[in-house]
């Protein structure tokens, strides 16, 4: 076998292996490379914010920041980079704003997509490893969810969860402060509406991996059931849970937008939504900019995203290897 | 057959039992207080209790889900807190505007979706597939609100093709429905022709297109006879399911285009806190993607020859 001549090189672990398949994906490697430098704008958006003017730079007229605009809207101009993208109907600036919501959509996402995927595996997990009346128990419970509508389900959620006892709860969470209400809110809703497609598959998938030989090694050598199923049969579905973490997160914003839109979503900060929902009268004044920034930003992070995603899944799928 | 669909409606029902206490525990639990909802902040305590037992609210969880279950059998969901109509007439209301946008939109849709992905998949991996394929990946992309804004705004408010807002009861509805119901083929091809493009290629890379193909026939012959009847199984079934969502309607396109069907009504309900028309709403819609699903499943019993309903 030639395989043993490359001595020197590092080892093939099946995430290098894997890496290297991603990599001859040039279109996937530079939508990788956006979403990274979507993640540092998250980051660092609010660090500029507060080295502008403090916290909430984004509620401030471009007149308020000292500088020298007219009131009310401005359209793009190259004069100061606050300006960029031009200004709102009521003189803030718009790039501020989009940087705003490049944070907002990156906790959507990430938070809210990581929820739905650890209540999806962990159950898709015990579902198809135990069997019996957890198997049961769990298919009766996505059936049950997934015969809501989505949308009334994410709608019904969002306005219970803002009526009702768990708000008042948040509210005096020392988290509070740095996640608003309404944020935590979608994050909340996506995470408990968005686990069923990933619970399904690790299940099936599980229930196949179970009867594998090195997993009847295991039993003999006498591992418990939690041992088994997170170290030895999750490896085995993980490629799944990162596949379907890259669409739930581009799910999960879309959902942050429509949901804000129908003003159940996030609220007292700005987000792509908050700007779309925004844009409507404006559009009707001439006022195209703001729209057309979080439309472009929200499209540029989605097409990166459904790219990505769509090259991991070549990347990953064991049954793929050559 | 009979045992086939009894057997299915049967599993249906603890699933619908489910969906209802789901509901009852989201609405009447959940959501704090609803008799604070509909009274406000400090209301008359006289009041309270009175509108309680008028609710059902003093009963214990299994008496207020036993009544709940007798609503949903006999469709009577009570009346709207907002201006006390039935919720019955609401729905009877909003049934027609809806469906003279949903059920055009989705036939349309459905047509252009199948018919472009087979023409994709008849010319697969040429500049025609790929550019097709790369701008159905663009059209995803971008939030459904892009399309509705700009299109709203660009071809009623801008170049005045179409009426901005508003809607008409009987054949004048046309004129309204026009730009709604392009706007939502448009939002469901990218999606939809994705998927059918897939079935038509995996059909394609089996067997007996080899063989069609040895015995001389023209690959168009292929297509459209062999290949074409093949997919109608997961085309039909994946438009099967889709139904339920014609009758909930587009939240979105109805509120911009002031269309008075069921989508907006239940975003007017959520707003004003009107629970009983969000909880009919709900059930409704979960009964009806139940439904469906037997009626997809019965379908592609029916279709594919292959399937024994054992």
């Amino acid at each position: 076998m030639t395989e043993d001549a490359p001595t020197t090189q590092a080892p093939r672990t099946p995430a290098r292996e894997a890496w290297r398949r991603f990599k001859r994906n040039r279109s996937a490697v530079i939508c990788l490379a956006i979403f990274v430098a979507y993640f540092l704008v998250a980051l660092t958006g609010q660090i500029i914010e507060i080295a502008q003017a403090g916290d909430n730079t984004y509620a401030m007229t471009l007149n308020e920041l000292g500088l020298d605009f007219e009131e009310g809207a401005n359209p793009p101009s190259s004069d100061h980079w606050m300006a960029f993208f031009g200004t709102t109907s009521a003189g803030k600036s718009v790039l501020l704003r989009v940087f705003h919501g490049t944070k907002v959509a990156f906790v959507v996402g990430t938070f809210g997509a990581g929820l739905a995927v650890v209540i999806g595996m962990t159950l898709g997990l015990m579902a198809g490893f135990l069997g019996r009346w957890v198997d049961e128990v769990v298919q009766y419970l996505y059936s049950t969810i997934a015969s809501i509508p989505y949308l009334l389900l994410m709608l019904a959620l969002a306005f219970i969860i803002r009526q009702g006892p768990i708000s008042a709860w948040y509210q005096e969470r020392f988290f509070a402060d740095y996640i608003s209400l309404g944020l935590f809110n979608i994050v909340l809703v996506i995470g408990l509406t968005s686990w069923v497609t990933l619970c399904r598959l690790v299940r099936a998938e599980v229930k196949k991996v179970r009867e594998l030989e090195y997993i009847q090694a295991a039993r003999a050598l006498g591992f418990g059931d939690a041992r088994i199923m997170f170290k030895h049969v999750l490896p085995n579905v993980f490629h799944l849970v990162i596949i379907n973490f890259s669409l739930t997160f581009v799910t999960a914003i879309k959902s942050e937008v429509i949901l804000t839109f129908l003003g159940v979503g996030v609220d007292r900060e700005p987000s792509w939504g908050q700007m779309i929902a925004d844009a409507k009268s404006e559009l009707m004044q001439g006022i195209w900019w703001p729209l057309a920034a979080a439309g472009i930003a929200l499209f540029v992070l989605t097409l990166a995203v459904n790219y990505v995603g769509d090259a991991l899944r070549d990347a990953l799928d064991p049954r793929l290897t050559e | 057959m009979i045992s086939f669909l009894l057997r299915r409606i049967a599993y249906a029902v603890p699933v619908l039992l489910g969906v209802a206490f789901i509901t009852l525990l989201l609405f009447d639990v959940a959501s704090g207080d609803p008799v604070s909802i509909k009274l406000g902040k400090s209301p008359d305590p006289v009041e309270v209790e009175a509108l309680r037992i008028e609710l059902g609210l003093d009963k214990p969880l299994l008496g207020r889900y036993i009544d709940f279950l007798r609503q949903i059998v006999t469709l009577d969901f009570g009346t709207s807190w907002a201006d006390d109509t039935p919720v019955r007439e609401i729905f009877k209301r909003g049934v027609l505007p809806t469906l003279s946008l949903s059920l055009p939109a989705f036939l349309l849709g459905g047509l252009v979706s199948v018919s472009v992905s087979l023409l994709v998949a008849f010319y697969r991996g040429t500049a025609l597939d790929k550019s097709i394929t790369a701008m159905a990946i663009a059209g995803i992309s971008v939030s459904s609100l892009i399309y509705i804004l700009v299109g709203q705004w660009l071809l009623a408010d801008q170049w005045k093709l179409f009426p901005i807002w508003g809607y008409e009861y009987g054949p004048s509805a046309v004129y309204f429905l026009a730009l709604p119901i392009f706007i939502w083929v448009l939002l469901s091809v990218g999606t939809d022709v994705r998927y059918y493009r897939t079935v038509a290629l995996e059909e394609i890379g089996k067997d007996y297109v080899r063989t069609a193909r040895s015995k001389g026939l023209e690959e168009r012959h292929i297509l459209f006879t062999h290949v074409l009847k093949n997919c109608s199984v997961p085309i039909i079934t994946r438009m099967t399911i889709a139904v339920p969502f014609l009758i909930t309607g587009s939240f979105l396109l109805e509120i911009f285009f002031g269309i008075p069907g069921l989508g907006s009504t239940l975003l007017t309900a959520i707003t004003n806190s009107d629970l009983p028309v969000v909880k009919a709403f709900t059930i409704l819609g979960a009964v009806l993607y139940v439904l469906f699903n037997i009626l997809a499943d019965v379908f592609y019993a029916l279709l594919d020859p292959r399937i024994r309903l054992g």
